[in-house]
């Protein structure tokens, strides 16, 4: 895991300083809330409905033991005894007093965490694959990448006052588990022609109120110069982009006016000069990053284990488990874990200080002290021996933890919505919680396979409707809550847009109108279909006509 | 009818313009007002930002917030209507 140097160290330690200062002078009055709410949101707060809201980082989503029980013991502390975790792999507290956060970014700084670039117009923490390092299908660890990045965007001062937020995520297998063509820029590993490391990058991804798909804008920048090539399209962006009207001023806007082609050749002619100037990243320099990055001392193990057979034997739920939140690891003997943060009828992504505590503890004996959050709001434990996953099966169960969902029809995804956000039309939370309890038949989720439903409470698209395989988005109709569906969306290398089947339902028909959608797709799937499979083979038409059918009859 | 509301500095609690233009925690115990004395409370209570943040005004019928932010001030009032993952919620 990497750590900080003592640049790093002074940096966060300094921004505590000058922000404890500043809560001072606005708690005194001496500050204004509007000369105050810039310098609130250079730190991550934003102020709610009920209450302050502060968002941490987590770079690339790992964490170490000690890092987790630090977020706990805020949690228990500063908070109601619970944090949430989202879709850009932070973690958002969402009860915190103005006076507590100088302490609460203390606590934070003393393991190596702060909420520096957690808002505002600046580039935000670059996010990537949570099974990073582990997954059988990689090509190259991303995350040392990620952490070039992140030293080379934070508080860089060319980019300190962006036309609007910048999202950048990447990925180091075929796979897309990160999402990365719906964020700002898009990274994938590849092998360039020599067999050297190299980037094919897509830009003008995006969600919110006009969603795009990442398009490819470069299909092998060599590793050494994704600096001046990142630095070059920031560039490009910072020049051209609008700043008239926030919500032409994302790059997808730009990239989608100009066209691909057009916003390329910018982008070249500021790499142009760029890539032969002190942005190469100097290979020393990235040998010293990886090294951090190293694979932790995994022991020569059998590919198969007695312990995990036998329980799968023996136990109907730990093979329920083993099927669905288990996955194949890289190193033979080893499986990533996936924490799901979905109980039946509970609020996606929240965990209760006593919770973090566990997976911490589990982390650090289980898991070589490594732990990851990821952006479907669950966390991961990266490297299980497979020896030990029923162990630390029956200790997630005991924590309520061992929801057996992982990417089930109940591992929705949520933003906090009109309960907690100030920019909501509608609820999302309860939403989710209806179908949550309405689906939770395992067997019945198991029967259907893989499906990610998505929920939002506006258009921002925070919960990530827009490539939800169903998508639900809350809209406001003369003060009641109603809920638009998409069908057909998707995160992933096929990413795609949802398409809206029809006119909104009013809170109380979305759940069953989904479930009715999912069993027209048991009826209609062909041999091993996906949900997604069958949607792209027969279109949106006949998941519209399950949606609507019994709202018709009663029209 | 109007009531003012907006959050404490201190906790970003949601808070009321009360008796006296006093902040109180409660809609109940809210000042109920009419157009022109709720922009006199609301320019009031601007002028003392060490207390009320981003105050603004909705409205009401009986003391029930209406109109556009009805459901908004109905969860602002009464806290999130869900609990947490651990059975039970918390407040
Ligand atoms: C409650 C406080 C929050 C506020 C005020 C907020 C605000 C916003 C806004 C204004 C946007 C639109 C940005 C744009 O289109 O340029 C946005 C987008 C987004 N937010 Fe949030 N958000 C909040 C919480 C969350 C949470 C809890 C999550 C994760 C569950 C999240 C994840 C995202 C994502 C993924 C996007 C889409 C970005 C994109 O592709 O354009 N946010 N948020
Ligand atoms: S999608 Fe809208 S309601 Fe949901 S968190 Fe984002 S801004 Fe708030």
């Amino acid at each position: 895991m990497y750590r900080y140097d003592e640049f790093d160290h002074a940096l966060v330690r300094e921004r505590v300083e000058e922000f404890s200062d500043q809560v001072a002078r606005r708690a005194s009055g001496a500050l204004t809330e509007d000369e105050f709410k810039p310098l609130r949101l250079m730190n991550g707060v934003y102020l709610q409905l009920h209450a302050y809201m502060l968002r941490v980082a987590i770079p690339y989503g790992v964490m170490s033991s000690r890092q987790m029980r630090r977020l706990g013991h805020i949690a228990r502390t500063y908070d109601k005894g619970y944090g949430h975790f989202t879709t850009r792999c932070n973690i958002q507290y969402n009860w915190p007093a103005l006076t507590d956060l100088p302490a609460i970014l203390s606590d934070l700084a003393d393991v190596e965490m702060h909420a520096i670039q957690t808002s505002g117009n600046c580039i935000r923490n670059t996010t990537t694959d949570v099974f990073a390092g582990a997954a059988d299908d990689e090509i190259e660890d991303p995350r040392p990448w990620c952490e070039i990045i992140r030293q080379w965007s934070t508080i860089h001062p060319e980019f300190s006052f962006l036309p609007r937020k910048f999202k950048i995520a990447v990925i180091g297998a075929g796979k897309d588990r990160a999402a990365i063509r719906t964020h700002d820029v898009g990274l994938q590993i590849v092998k360039g022609e020599d067999g050297e490391t190299a980037f094919r990058v897509f830009v003008g991804g995006g969600q919110g109120r006009l969603p795009h798909i990442g398009q490819e804008i470069a299909s092998a920048v060599p590793a050494a110069d994704l600096l001046a090539y990142l630095t070059a399209i920031l560039r490009a962006w910072n020049l051209l982009g609008r700043r008239d009207n926030i919500h032409k001023a994302r790059i997808k806007i730009l990239v989608a006016s100009l066209s691909i082609e057009a916003f390329r050749e910018e982008v070249d002619k500021h790499y142009a000069t760029l890539r032969h100037e002190d942005l190469r990243v100097p290979e020393d320099e990235a040998e010293r990053i990886k090294a951090y990055f190293a694979p932790p001392p995994f022991e020569d193990l059998p590919k198969v284990s007695g312990p995990f057979d036998r329980a799968m034997l023996a136990d109907p739920d730990f093979a329920r488990f083993a099927r669905n939140n288990v996955r194949r690891h890289r190193q033979p003997g080893y499986a990533s874990l996936v924490v799901s943060l979905k109980p039946v009828g509970g609020v996606p992504g929240d965990i209760t200080a006593d919770q973090m505590d566990v997976v911490a503890d589990l982390a650090e004996r289980y898991s070589f002290d490594e732990l990851r959050a990821a952006y479907e709001q669950n966390l991961v434990l990266p490297h299980v021996k497979l020896d030990d996953v029923p162990t630390v099966w029956r200790a997630l169960r005991e924590a309520g933890l061992a929801t057996a969902n992982a990417d089930l029809a109940t591992d929705v995804i949520a933003c906090p919505g009109l309960d907690y956000c100030s920019l909501a039309n509608a609820r999302s939370i309860p939403v989710a919680q209806a179908l949550s309890r309405r689906l939770a038949d395992l067997d019945y989720q198991e029967r259907l396979g893989p499906v990610r439903i998505n929920m939002s409470g506006c258009i921002n698209a925070c919960g990530h409707h827009h490539v939800g395989h169903i998508g639900v988005l809350g809209v406001d109709r003369k003060g009641e809550e109603y809920y638009q569906i998409t069908v057909g969306g998707s995160p992933d290398e096929q990413a795609a847009l949802g398409d809206i089947v029809g006119k909104s339902l009013p809170a109380d028909e979305v759940a069953p109108a989904i479930q009715r959608t999912l069993d027209r797709y048991l009826k209609i799937r062909a041999e091993g279909e996906r949900f997604i499979d069958t949607v792209r083979r027969v279109g949106p038409d006949p998941f519209r006509d399950a949606i609507y059918e019994t709202l018709d009859a009663t029209a | 009818m109007k009531i003012v509301t907006a959050n404490r500095l201190s906790d970003g609690r949601v808070i009321y313009a009360g008796a006296g233009n006093q902040p109180v925690e409660q809609l109940a115990q809210a000042s109920v007002l009419d157009e022109a004395t709720a922009e006199i409370v609301l320019a009031d209570v601007a002028g003392r930002p060490d207390v009320f943040v981003n105050p603004y005004l909705f409205d009401v019928q009986d003391r029930t917030p209406s109109g556009r932010d009805r459901l908004k001030e109905r969860i602002r009032s009464a806290g999130p209507t869900v609990g947490h993952s651990v059975v039970g919620g918390v407040g």
